[in-house]
């Protein structure tokens, strides 16, 4: 067996960090702070010294909060019995708490407003005022989430208790593989994470399918490997009989997440839980120990863990488990390009024959190898990448024969000036694709991105992709560490859209 | 024929209508009398001109009359030895006939001047075209491939030695001519099993396949095997293939009759064995250098092929007298054996073959050194149709072995006796064979005039005669042999160092003459060569490596008379560059000359020959030292037309 790859390294606290996870997308709508412009985090600090100091002790609050949190989430773990063990007290105080966090928060707004005029020749001010807001209500929205997180749990527990057969509550690899996908099911509990639910729901079984991905460690790493293409698109080569498996369905907003891995304190999104180790280090010494560092091993579960199947979100389609023939998807993997490749906009265009549209970025990758190189011509003028291809068609039609170019004559007559021609005129397609991924692994380590973007504006969608990769990982040790912590968080949000373009 | 008679008048032509000279013009079977014929009168060249099909073309200068000539009734064209043929030669010459051809088979083996043009024009000119022979043009690839495609009539296309021909061009043809049932594409390289999966997809009429020495896979004969008329496969030295694709052809059509796998390294007895299950009635089975043992299962399954097997071939296995028994008595109707280079064949096995196959007529015993007379008694025993009998390097047969095959085989027409320690003697058995056409007799040195002269007693018929290091013959042998043996076309004299110009004197009277080697005979002289070149105006290929006396006078002389001469090596000849550039400028037919060591010959007298070759050479010998030195002009010129030059890695002297 290899070892799980993509666990959290808080294998006790997977439901918080699922809830965490969630908030960025989640939130987002309710939040009125959005529109305020993120740059002004970077330059303001003068003015808004004395809401600076709210911050200090919130950061520690919020670490004690965090604090009970971990220790219900091992208790969880340790005690087999499904009993209900969220502590209604400490939720009641991280509520009042959270409710005097936004009283302050308002007051901060109110005496924005009260001194309106004068911020008007003050602009540095106001933008300080604002960072603050910002970074109070990310502080706000992380808490809110980790305290309804303490919930989930419960749910599954209780949902465990009603369901034994499925699994044994104890095992914690049990726990998360059991967990219906359903929304409803989650939705009826509790009024605090009503808005949070569903997509709490949907969130578990996004980490459980990352768990999963990370069980079948044979699968390319879906997201770090871009060139990694699951042509098969899932299982056409097995004959499951139908019920021998586990069939989970995923919502598109899962499908689509860019990240599966959430930092539990500042929601910094991932892709690798390595990575997000490494993140956790700037979080203090404890992340530093060997044992936090390491890879967590994969509990040796002796009994054979059910078959999972994946289905399609997208109703009339052949991998949706309503179709009449359902062929269900092998792994996440298989489901997200899956779902990119059938049932989302194809926004990649080749650059070079500008009609070939993809919805992966790695398929375009691909294409791009081999565009403009269809020297494979047939009489009827049909281009082909490959001798076969044109072979196949010919033996198909009648009277179609494969085309010889006219200024290729001399070439075809000898072999090595064939060779020599083909080396010729695959050096245009050879050295733009090496420029393209040349690019963009250059931009992932020049510091100064901007510029690099700006030469090659025709990659934006990768490059920016690249330079989001790039800020969010090296920021946080910067000098503005808490306030770009918040920009990034804010911005894993707000870049939303563009990363679900640019990820694969 | 008698000329004077029919040159005596015209009036002949108003008693003999046109089919009636037809009608004798069919009892004219003589090349040469027919030539004679031609020259009688303009009557009689009509009426030759219309009973002729066939046409070899041996001068540029003569095909475009030739063809508007015999434009109407052509049938068959062979361009292979016309020199200096190129596309624009080619298409005025189709040109001059426009319309009327019914030409159905055309020859261009070797023609490396003919390019896709050429050949388009052909295809254009000739809307009757059933089979073409481009073989060993080297040049040819795709693109001729595709102007031949428009013969959609083709049955019949060789492309040995295409190099340059690829899948493109196999499938153009494949597309273009669905009629094709014989094709060759030997040695081109460059095609692979998508090629071959066309072909058989599109060519369903293919009985004759030939794909050796191509690096296609077991999944071509997958597709091979489809072809349900195939009768003739042939794919020597195809090192990919194997048993797995073997297997393939057992799929009971049993439509093969011939199949080639020899030097397949990777095919074994159990591979044999699915092809003959497949195919009960393979007539021709040849595996020699695929494997080195006979499988005991392999020669029980030839029984399956009992009635229909006639030629097997066994080239360089170990056979052991058991498994001859078993082909003895499994193969009754085996015409032709080679045993070619295999080991432990002895006296035993060859006598337990010949007792079961009495009907065999070629026999292959090259380089089986255990034999002795014994087995030549039992084949002479048996075999009393026996017409072919190879013997080289069986040391330990005598003369007394040749007496059985003398006085029984007397059918026998070729027997090759090289590096056997034969005598006079046994000249005086063979002499009985009053059939014998090819006589090969390479370096047994105790073979003497009065050898000779046996075989001349009786020899009217001889074609070939190998004399090569048979230092003992003299000038009377060969005034014997040139009364005896009139049709010698090959004679090879390599180092009879005994022979002076007087015996080329008397070998001027053979007419018949077209290869003559003469390595290596220091004393002969330019005076010799004259004679020969006076006498053997045929002369086509003419050998005088080492002919240190031979000068420029002997140069003129064949450049004067040896009007076909196709072929000369003069490598070490006294020859200077005037003699060179004579030959090389007169004779219209050279089209291969090796010209190493030419130490009398500078560089200009080089240039010079060459370039009054005018494009004719085909093939050319130099010394590496020349490279540099002949101007670069003149090499991209010979290339340009076709011209191959090897280049002799050799110190090169050269007159200042």
């Amino acid at each position: 067996m290899v070892p799980e790859r993509r666990r959290p390294p808080e294998a006790s606290s997977k439901s918080s960090s699922s809830m965490m996870s969630e908030s960025p997308r989640n939130l987002k709508p309710g939040l009125p702070f959005i529109p305020f412009d993120s740059t002004n985090l970077w330059c303001g600090d003068g003015h808004g010294r004395s809401f600076l100091e709210f911050s200090p002790p919130l950061v520690t609050q919020s670490n004690g909060l965090f604090g009970p949190d971990r220790e219900t989430k091992s208790k969880n773990q340790h005690e087999p019995s499904p009993v209900m063990d969220w502590n209604p007290r400490l939720m009641l105080s991280n509520l009042s708490f959270l409710e005097q966090k936004i009283h302050q928060v308002q007051d901060i707004v109110r005496s924005i407003i009260s001194r309106e005029d004068q911020f008007l020749d003050q602009a540095n001010e106001l933008a300080a005022q604002q960072q603050l807001v910002t970074a109070d209500l990310t502080y706000i929205i992380i808490q809110l989430i980790s305290t309804a997180g303490t919930l989930l749990p419960d749910i599954k527990n209780a949902l465990l208790s009603t369901n034994p057969a499925v699994g044994r509550p104890g095992s914690n690899q049990k726990q998360h593989e059991i967990v219906p996908v359903e929304v409803a099911k989650a939705s009826q509990h509790d009024s605090l994470i009503k808005d949070l639910n569903s997509c709490g729901g949907k969130e578990d079984g996004l980490i459980k399918c990352s768990n999963n991905s990370g069980v079948e460690a044979s699968e390319p790493i879906p997201i770090e490997d871009p060139d990694t293409k699951d042509n098969d698109d899932g299982m056409d080569g097995e004959n499951l009989p139908p019920g021998s498996y586990e069939v989970l369905q995923l919502e598109e907003e899962e499908i689509l997440a860019p990240h599966t891995h959430f930092c539990l304190i500042c929601g910094k999104g991932f892709k690798r839980d390595a990575n997000l180790r490494m993140h956790m280090r700037g979080h203090g010494d404890e992340y530093k120990s060997p044992a936090a560092l390491a890879k967590p091993s994969k509990e040796a579960s002796i009994e054979p863990q059910p078959i999972r199947r994946y289905s399609c979100p997208f109703v009339g389609c052949k991998r949706n488990k309503e179709h009449k023939k359902f062929q269900p998807l092998k792994t996440m993997l298989c489901v997200k390009n899956h779902y990119k490749r059938s049932h989302c906009d194809k926004s990649y265009t080749c650059s070079r024959c500008k009609t070939k549209k993809f919805s992966i970025i790695a398929d375009l990758k691909t294409h791009e190898k081999h565009c403009g190189r269809d020297k494979w011509i047939c009489s009827c003028g049909t281009t082909f990448s490959r001798k076969d291809k044109l072979f196949g068609h010919v033996a198909l039609f009648q009277g179609h024969a494969p085309a010889i170019p006219m200024d290729d004559a001399k070439v075809l007559v000898t072999s090595d000036k064939a060779q020599v021609s083909e080396a010729s005129s695959g050096m245009p397609g050879n050295t733009t694709g090496y420029n393209f991924s040349g690019n963009t692994s250059l931009d992932a380590q020049t510091p100064d991105i901007k510029g690099v973007d700006d030469g090659h504006g025709c990659f934006s969608p990768m490059i920016l992709d690249a330079c989001n990769i790039w800020g969010l990982t090296e920021f946080p040790h910067s000098a503005y560490e808490v306030s770009e912590s918040t920009f990034s968080f804010l911005a894993t949000g707000s870049c939303n859209s563009i990363q679900r373009n640019g990820e694969n | 024929m008698e000329r004077a008679q029919q040159q005596s008048s015209d009036s002949i032509l108003a008693t003999l209508s046109v089919d009636l000279l037809i009608q004798i013009l069919d009892r004219v079977a003589d090349p040469r009398d027919r030539k004679s014929w031609r020259q009688v009168c303009r009557g009689f060249l009509l009426a030759e001109a219309l009973r002729r099909r066939s046409l070899r073309v041996l001068r540029r200068e003569a095909l475009q009359g030739l063809l508007r000539r015999y434009a109407a009734c052509l049938e068959r064209l062979d361009l292979s030895a016309c020199p200096a043929l190129d596309d624009h030669a080619l298409a005025a010459a189709l040109a001059a006939g426009a319309g009327l051809w019914r030409l159905r088979s055309v020859n261009l083996s070797r023609a490396s001047g003919v390019g896709w043009r050429g050949l388009a024009a052909l295809a254009k000119a000739c809307p009757h075209l059933e089979a073409v022979d481009l073989s060993h043009c080297v040049g040819v690839g795709d693109r001729e491939a595709a102007a031949l495609a428009a013969a959609a009539g083709l049955r019949e296309l060789w492309l040995d030695k295409c190099l340059g021909l690829t899948d493109v061009g196999l499938a153009k043809v494949a597309v273009g001519c669905p009629a094709l049932e014989m094709l060759g594409i030997k040695w081109c390289l460059e095609i692979s099993d998508i090629g071959i999966e066309l072909l058989a997809k599109k060519c369903q009429n293919l009985r004759v396949l030939d794909i050796s020495y191509l690096k296609i896979t077991n999944r071509s004969l997958q597709f091979v095997s489809s072809l349900g008329k195939l009768e003739d496969l042939s794919m020597v030295g195809c090192s990919h293939i194997d048993d797995a694709g073997l297997q393939f052809l057992n799929n009971g059509s049993n439509s093969l009759q011939s199949v080639d796998v020899s030097r397949c390294e990777n095919v074994t007895s159990s591979g044999l064995i699915s092809v003959i299950e497949g195919h009960k009635y393979l007539q021709n089975l040849n595996i020699g250098d695929c494997f080195p043992e006979l499988a005991p299962l392999f020669l029980s399954k030839l029984n399956d092929l009992r009635d229909s097997l006639t030629v097997l071939k066994l080239d360089g296995f170990q056979v052991f007298a058991p498994s001859l028994k078993i082909i003895g008595l499994n193969c009754r109707n085996l015409v032709e054996i080679g045993l070619s280079k295999c080991k432990w064949v002895t006296d035993e096995g060859v006598s337990e073959l010949v007792a079961g196959c009495v009907n065999l007529m070629t026999i292959d015993l090259t380089c089986c050194h255990l034999l002795t007379n014994k087995a030549l008694a039992a084949i002479g025993d048996k075999c009393k149709n026996l017409t072919c009998l190879q013997l080289e390097s069986c040391k330990l047969i005598t003369d007394k072995g040749l007496d059985c095959i003398g006085t029984c085989c007397l059918n026998l027409e070729e027997i090759d006796l090289t590096d056997c320690t034969m005598t006079n003697a046994a000249m005086k058995y063979l002499s009985r064979c009053s059939e014998l056409k090819v006589l090969k007799l390479g370096l047994c040195d105790k073979i003497s005039d009065e050898g000779l002269v046996h075989i001349a007693s009786n020899g009217k018929k001889l074609r070939v005669l190998d004399l090569y290091r048979c230092f003992e013959v003299t000038d009377d042998g060969l005034a014997a042999i040139a009364t005896g043996c009139k049709r010698i076309k090959n004679l090879n004299l390599c180092y009879c160092t005994r022979i002076t110009d007087l015996g080329l004197k008397h070998l001027s009277c053979l007419e018949d003459l077209l290869d003559l080697e003469l390595r290596g005979v220091h004393y002969i002289t330019s005076l010799g060569i004259t004679a020969i070149a006076n006498g053997c105006q045929h002369l086509t290929e003419l050998d005088l490596k080492h002919c240190h006396l031979v000068d420029d006078a002997g140069l003129f002389a064949l450049g004067q008379y040896t009007k076909n001469l196709r072929q000369a090596n003069l490598s070490y000849c006294q020859v200077s560059s005037m003699g060179l550039c004579n030959l090389l400028g007169s004779l219209k037919c050279l089209q291969d000359v090796k010209l190493v060591h030419l130490t009398r010959v500078p560089v200009e007298g080089f240039e010079s020959a060459l370039r009054a070759s005018g494009g004719r050479l085909k093939k050319l010998k130099l010394l590496t030292g020349l490279r540099h030195l002949l101007s670069p002009g003149l090499i991209q010129m010979l290339q340009a037309w076709g011209c191959r030059i090897r280049w002799v890695d050799k110190p090169l002297n050269l007159v200042p």
